[in-house]
C-alpha cells in the first residue's frame, strides 16, 4: 500500500494504491473515488452486530463514527480520500511501542494492521456534557489523520504542553493527558475564552490544528438565518 | 486573448489580457472581479428568454449572462469563482462535449454553446440538482471546483466518484448515480450517493464537498425561537 498526500496544505486529497488482497478502513464519508478492483464493506471489519442494534446505538448514544472498510480481490485499486472540511493530512506510521490517540473527527483511514478501538472512553469522563470524542489506534502500519486548518506537530521529551481542547489532533500514548481549566480561577478561565485545555506531559508527539472547527461553526453558523 | 489563472489551487483566479478590439468573453453573472473602465460589459440572456430560465432552473446557473468586449490591445478583466478553490482551462474543439455541475462553470470564450441535459433523477436527493450544463465547443471554458480540482482520464474503464465531488466529464463517458453500499450503505457509510462512471474520456472531481461544509454548519446554526 502506497500513501501520496496530494495538492496540500488546503485541500489535501491522499492518493491510496493498494496492491492486490490490501484492506483499508476509513472513516464514513471520506471515499471520494475509486478506481479497480475495489470492493466495499459498510461498516468495520469485525462489526458484527445487525442492523437494528446499530440503529439503536446511533439514535440513543448520538455515536456517529462508522468506518467503511475498502479492499482489493485480484488486482490493484486507487482509492481517494478527503476529510470533511478543508485542511491537511498527515501520515503517521505506527508501531507496536506506541498507541495513537485520535480525535474522533480527525480519523481518515488506516490499514487493517492497525486496529481502532472506537469504544475508548478515557476522554468521556472528564468531558460531561463536552462531546470529545477519541478513538485508540495500535498495531502497525500507516494512519492518515487530518486536520481544519494547517497540522503541526511537537515532540516532548519529558515535558508538559497546554493545548485547547478544540486544536487538538492526536496523541501518542507516551503522553499522560490531564484536562484542566485553562486557568487558576473560574471566572478568569471563562473570560480567556478558553474554556477547558488539554496538559499533555512525558514524551511523546502530539499533533495539532491550526483551527479550531467549533469555534469556526459558531462563528458562521451565528450569521446564518435561524432554522 | 491572453489567459492566466493566479493562485491556484486554494484561492485562485482568472486574469484575461485582451489581444485586440472586438475579442469578447462572456461569465457567470458575478464572476467579474475587476476590469479595465475601457472594456465593454452587456448584460444578456444568452439565447432569449426561453433559454436562460432553462439554465437558471434547470442548470443552476444564473439567468443571466456578462459578455464583456475589449475596445483595444492589451486590456485586462480579472474574473473568480464563488468558492475557494481552483480553476482550470479547457480548450474544446468543433463539436466537443463537456458536462458540468451546476457551479462549477465560470467563463468562456469562443462559440461555446450552453444548454442543459437531464441528469437523471436521483441528482435531484443529493443537492446537486437535476440537470448538468451541457457545453459543445468550439472555445475555451474557463471552469471552478471546491477545493483541488483533479482531471482523471478514462480508457475503456470504471471509475466511482463521491456524487459530491464530482465536478463533471466529457462526452464518451457514461454514468450512472447509484446508492452506496446498498440500503445499509445510506445510513451507515456517511456517503450519500455515488456516480458510476464508464468509458473513454475525462472525469473531473473536486477535493472538498459543499455538501459537507453545510452539515458541519448545520448545528451552529441558531433555532427560531417562538
Amino acid at each position: 500500500m502506497n500513501i501520496e498526500l496530494e495538492y496540500k496544505p488546503a485541500h489535501t486529497l491522499a492518493v491510496v494504491d493498494m496492491q492486490p488482497g490490501e484492506q483499508i478502513r476509513a472513516e464514513a464519508g471520506a471515499m471520494v473515488s475509486m478506481r479497480g478492483d475495489v470492493s466495499i464493506q459498510t461498516g468495520g471489519p469485525k462489526e458484527k452486530r445487525g442492523l437494528l442494534k446499530r440503529l439503536k446505538r446511533t439514535v440513543l448514544s448520538g455515536e456517529t463514527f462508522f468506518t467503511n472498510t475498502f479492499h482489493t480481490n485480484q488486482s490493484a485499486g486507487r482509492i481517494t480520500f478527503a476529510p470533511k472540511l478543508c485542511g491537511d493530512m498527515v501520515v503517521h506510521h505506527l508501531s507496536s511501542d506506541h498507541e495513537l490517540m485520535i480525535q474522533g473527527s480527525s480519523y481518515v483511514a488506516a490499514p487493517d494492521s492497525v486496529q481502532l478501538d472506537t469504544k475508548w472512553q478515557g476522554f468521556r469522563k472528564l468531558f460531561s456534557g463536552e462531546s470529545l470524542f477519541f478513538l485508540r489506534a495500535f498495531g502497525q502500519g500507516p494512519v492518515i489523520i487530518n486536520a481544519f486548518g494547517a497540522i503541526s506537530h511537537k515532540d516532548l521529551q519529558n515535558e508538559t504542553l497546554i493545548l485547547d481542547t478544540g486544536h487538538m489532533v492526536a496523541f501518542t500514548s507516551g503522553l499522560q493527558y490531564r484536562v484542566r481549566k485553562a486557568s487558576s480561577g473560574w471566572i478568569s478561565s471563562f473570560l480567556s475564552g478558553e474554556g477547558f485545555v488539554l496538559e499533555l506531559s512525558g514524551t511523546g508527539r502530539v499533533y495539532m490544528q491550526t483551527r479550531n472547527p467549533s469555534d469556526y461553526g459558531q462563528y458562521v453558523g451565528s450569521k446564518l438565518p435561524p432554522r | 486573448m491572453k489567459s492566466e489563472i493566479i493562485d491556484a489551487p486554494d484561492f485562485s483566479f482568472l486574469r484575461l489580457t485582451f489581444q485586440e478590439a472586438g475579442e469578447t468573453v462572456t461569465s457567470e453573472s458575478g464572476a467579474m472581479v475587476s476590469r479595465d473602465a475601457a472594456v465593454q460589459m452587456k448584460t444578456n440572456m444568452r439565447g432569449g428568454v426561453g433559454a436562460s430560465l432553462k439554465r437558471k432552473v434547470l442548470g443552476g446557473e444564473s439567468m443571466f449572462q456578462n459578455t464583456f468586449t475589449a475596445t483595444e490591445p492589451g486590456q485586462h478583466i480579472i474574473l473568480a469563482p464563488a468558492v475557494e478553490g481552483d480553476m482550470k482551462e479547457a480548450n474544446l474543439t468543433e463539436g466537443e462535449v463537456w458536462y458540468l455541475q451546476r457551479g462549477a462553470y465560470v467563463a468562456h470564450s469562443g462559440h461555446i454553446d450552453i444548454n442543459t441535459k437531464w441528469g437523471g433523477a436521483k441528482g435531484f436527493f443529493s443537492g446537486s440538482g437535476l440537470f448538468l450544463l451541457k457545453l459543445t465547443g468550439p472555445g475555451t471554458l474557463y471552469y471552478a471546483g471546491y477545493g483541488a480540482l483533479r482531471e482523471v482520464s478514462l480508457n475503456n474503464e470504471e471509475y466511482i466518484c463521491d456524487n459530491d465531488h464530482v465536478v463533471g466529464f466529457t462526452d464518451g463517458i457514461q454514468y450512472k448515480v447509484e446508492k452506496f453500499g446498498g440500503y445499509k450503505g445510506l445510513f451507515f457509510s456517511g456517503e450519500g450517493l455515488i456516480t458510476r462512471f464508464n468509458g473513454t474520456g475525462k472525469v473531473i472531481l473536486q477535493t472538498r464537498n459543499p455538501s459537507s461544509l453545510a452539515t458541519f454548519l448545520r448545528p451552529y446554526v441558531p433555532t427560531k425561537n417562538n
